[in-house]
């Protein structure tokens, strides 16, 4: 079920009506049972794995919880990796290893390809794995006890808000959430709503708008050449912000409506001054996930001495896996890896342009700092997206070698100007971006709020209206669907 | 949930009800669509002459009433088979008036799914659809969601129609309409374009796809026009009408012509009402002056057509048809 829906329209009211109608201590199970119908709406037999991972994961976590040392709680841990990754692996990348290594037998005249396998990527699989992973890697830390309930374990999996798209919760942060009795709280109920009118402009008016030229010039990579290539790569990632911020939003609205509170997964990413504070800001979620457990698990002393040469090769390897992560294709992995290598790149270079900052005086004017900063971050973001948005490599260095062909700069502007969308679109990033600054600095929602009432309501009613009018009604999937 | 808290949530709802069923009322009466559309409507009520010839289709269908007399062109922007039917069907069952003839539209575009999924302006379709068949048919519940809008929420997502009805205000007035054809592609010419192949290519990829060239839903529609012409004797004959070279070109390159109107032909020959295919998709192919777009007749194009549709008709007639 898509948020951006009828279905979810109904769907969501009819949960929260009913959710606070019945008795507090049978709130979860329903609760339970509204996500599995969430998700089986969308294909009814892959709950299955869902029901599958949590019932591995939660007596993986008790029988963790009854060993007396880590080395007996171990083997309960790697069953737990193994069945995760292994249905993540089945899943998600069997055919691109198989692709891969069929592309090399190829190379090397070995005439027997492997098989493919045509399954359909079960929808928020990616999600729910990690989110199920962090509990049991928790529990094998002892950061967490094992849940004793299993139904309210298997809520902390498939909560519905959050359960295709995120944010990775993390089950300190949720499961006390489903243990605590939840009343109605009014405040809640505003909030999340203007929390979830948020993320429909975003998704609706913006990403929706902007996707129909990013993927008019990605579809044809060929027939697309200068401007409009760069053009188009640019609104990919405001696209791909308003969109997978705006999920964010409607999940976290939704959430808070019934009373919880899921984690913050951006934070204006788009003006960070590096690429340190880009990932700072960018799905956090995601990106905590994999410093916490992957990064940090890596090892990075030899003889009691942090080796740097380590840690930089660690954040190669994460940065390659969260790559992956997103997709089944090298060019995922080049983005991931791409990331990484600047990422250390910035960090071994850091003192040098420290000096350069001081030498040239940059440091005494921090406004032209930190825009060089943001540029020289959102340029560099840009550049990596052309492998992220592109249908495969070839695509990606094609839309790459067309992007500096400006010999047709004149027709192309022309068609652009022409493009209302385009335009309307562009005006209404300029609009995201201001609104943004404007609430980080005088908080927005909280000037609103203060206002008469006649005055707040006008501007949520016209707001609301404004997104019905303006937005792009089409049931376009969102981006992060896919992963 | 306190009481003040209540009467506001209550209060506010009532107030977004209020601004809906406005908007929804004042896009109804300002639409540029459903202003063009009612007035094709109003003139066909009060059509008073022998109707020889009913043209049904979409933007492509550029018959002028005038020189094809006898005739009406019912066609809508964006209409579909499954539209068409609808409309015919009010038209034969409730209008009191039978054409001799049906014109359906025969371009590839009419097939395919991309035109079948499209359903605009449904605030002025909802007299016609029976939305609850057609999701049936369909299988598809979004279709309900557009009763939904064309009943309660017409604006929401028209913002294109808006714009369009702002500027298009003054023009409408004394717009000239007779018989359903109203001459108004005058204000660009495909010959002064620079890239042609582009914009028919981009054209063609919109209406077309390359997956599928005969939409299920299509068929089944396409037929009961063909079951409910047969059932009201009245005959049928479809009509491909002139591209631009560009866009036949794009169009070959997407779909496999001769599969589809052989299928089509095979579907239709089970009809005796069915005339046959006149195909003019190759006329003007020397021609971009006479359009407007890649896939659009401007209005010396149109009247050129319709001059060679009435004679090939005439000869028809000279033959007994329509009886």
């Amino acid at each position: 079920m898509l948020f951006n829906s009828v279905d979810y329209l109904i769907f969501f009211p009819v949960v929260v009506a009913l959710y606070f109608a019945i008795p507090s201590k049978w709130r979860w199970a329903f609760l339970l049972i509204a996500s599995y119908y969430f998700y089986m709406c969308w294909k009814a037999e892959y709950v299955i794995l869902i029901l599958f991972t949590t019932l591995v994961d939660y007596f993986a976590a008790l029988k963790m919880g009854q060993a007396t040392s880590r080395k007996k709680k171990k083997p309960w841990l790697v069953l737990s990796i193994l069945v995760n990754l292994g249905m993540l692996a089945g899943f998600k990348y069997f055919n691109f290893f198989t692709e891969s290594i069929n592309l090399l037998f190829r190379e090397i005249n070995i005439l027997h390809p492997l098989p493919l396998f045509h399954i359909i990527l079960p929808v928020g699989i990616s999600f729910y794995i990690f989110q199920s992973l962090s509990y049991t890697i928790d529990v094998y830390r002892g950061i967490k006890q094992p849940e004793k309930h299993a139904g309210k374990f298997a809520l902390y999996v498939c909560f519905f808000p959050q359960l295709v798209s995120g944010p990775i919760e993390r089950p300190n942060h949720l499961l006390p959430q489903i243990h605590q009795p939840r009343s109605f709280d009014q405040q809640c109920l505003v909030s999340g709503l203007k929390l979830m009118l948020w993320g429909f402009f975003k998704k609706l008016v913006i990403a929706d708008r902007l996707g129909m030229f990013v993927s008019y010039v990605y579809e044809n990579p060929a027939e697309n050449k200068g401007l409009p290539v760069i053009l188009a790569t640019v609104l990919f990632a405001f696209q791909l912000y308003c969109d997978f911020s705006g999920y964010t939003d409607i999940a976290r609205g939704s959430a808070r409506i019934l009373g919880y509170d899921l984690m913050i997964n951006f934070n204006r990413p788009l003006i960070a001054k590096s690429l340190r504070d880009f990932w700072n800001r960018w799905h956090m979620s995601l990106t905590t996930w994999f410093r916490d457990y992957v990064l940090y698990s890596l090892p990075y002393i030899k003889e009691k001495k942090i080796v740097f040469g380590k840690i930089y090769r660690n954040l190669i390897i994460t940065f390659l896996l969260m790559g992956l992560w997103h997709g089944a294709a090298w060019t995922f992995v080049i983005f991931g890896l791409f990331h990484g290598v600047l990422l250390v790149l910035e960090t071994i270079t850091e003192n040098q342009r420290n000096r350069f900052y001081e030498l040239t005086r940059i440091n005494d004017l921090p406004v032209l700092k930190n825009t060089l900063g943001m540029l020289t971050t959102f340029s560099i973001l840009v550049f990596s997206l052309f492998f992220f948005r592109a249908n495969s490599l070839s695509d990606s260095l094609l839309l790459l070698s067309n992007a500096v062909d400006f010999s047709n700069f004149r027709e192309t502007i022309g068609y652009i100007l022409k493009d209302n969308e385009v335009l309307f679109g562009m005006l209404m990033v300029v609009c995201l971006l201001v609104a943004e600054y404007l609430h980080e600095r005088y908080d927005l929602i909280r000037y609103v709020s203060s206002r008469p009432l006649i005055i707040r309501w006008s501007v949520y009613i016209g707001f609301i209206f404004f997104v019905l009018v303006f937005g792009v009604l089409q049931k376009q999937k969102f981006i992060y669907f896919q992963f | 949930m306190s009481r003040k808290f209540a009467i506001r949530l209550i209060l506010f709802l009532a107030l977004l009800l209020v601004v809906n069923y406005a908007l929804d009322r004042s896009f109804k009466a300002f639409s540029v669509h459903n202003t063009l559309n009612n007035m094709m409507d109003g003139q066909f009520a009060e059509y008073d002459d022998t109707l020889k010839y009913l043209a049904l289709g979409n933007s492509h269908n550029c018959i002028n009433t005038h020189i094809l007399e006898k005739s009406f062109n019912y066609g809508s922007p964006s209409e579909n088979f499954i539209q068409s039917y609808y409309k015919l069907k009010h038209i034969l069952e409730k209008s009191g008036k039978k054409p001799g003839c049906v014109i359906l539209q025969a371009d590839i575009s009419s097939f395919g799914p991309k035109i079948s999924n499209r359903y605009e302006y449904n605030s002025y379709w909802i007299s016609y659809i029976d939305y609850l068949e057609l999701a049936r048919i369909k299988d598809s519940r979004d279709i309900l969601t557009k009763w939904m809008e064309g009943r309660f929420f017409s604006y929401v997502g028209n913002y294109k129609d808006i714009q369009l009805s702002i500027l298009y205000r003054i023009k409408i007035r004394t717009l000239e309409m007779y018989h359903g054809y109203r001459p108004h592609r005058d204000y660009r010419n495909f010959a002064e374009e620079t890239d042609k192949q582009k914009l028919a290519r981009d054209k063609a990829n919109l209406i077309l796809s390359k997956e599928s060239y005969l939409d299920p839903a299509i068929k089944v529609y396409f037929e009961k026009i063909l079951q409910l012409c047969q059932s009201h004797g009245v005959r049928v004959i479809m009509v491909r009408m002139p591209m631009s070279k560009e866009f036949n070109e794009e169009e070959a390159k997407l779909v496999p012509a001769d599969k589809l109107y052989t299928e089509v032909e095979t579907i239709a020959s089970r009809y005796p009402d069915f005339e046959g295919i006149f195909d003019y998709h190759l006329m003007f192919v020397d021609h971009p002056d006479y359009f407007f777009d890649p896939d659009h007749l401007n209005i010396k194009g149109s009247d050129l057509f319709t001059t060679q549709l009435a004679k090939d008709l005439k000869e028809l007639e000279s033959r007994g048809f329509p009886e």
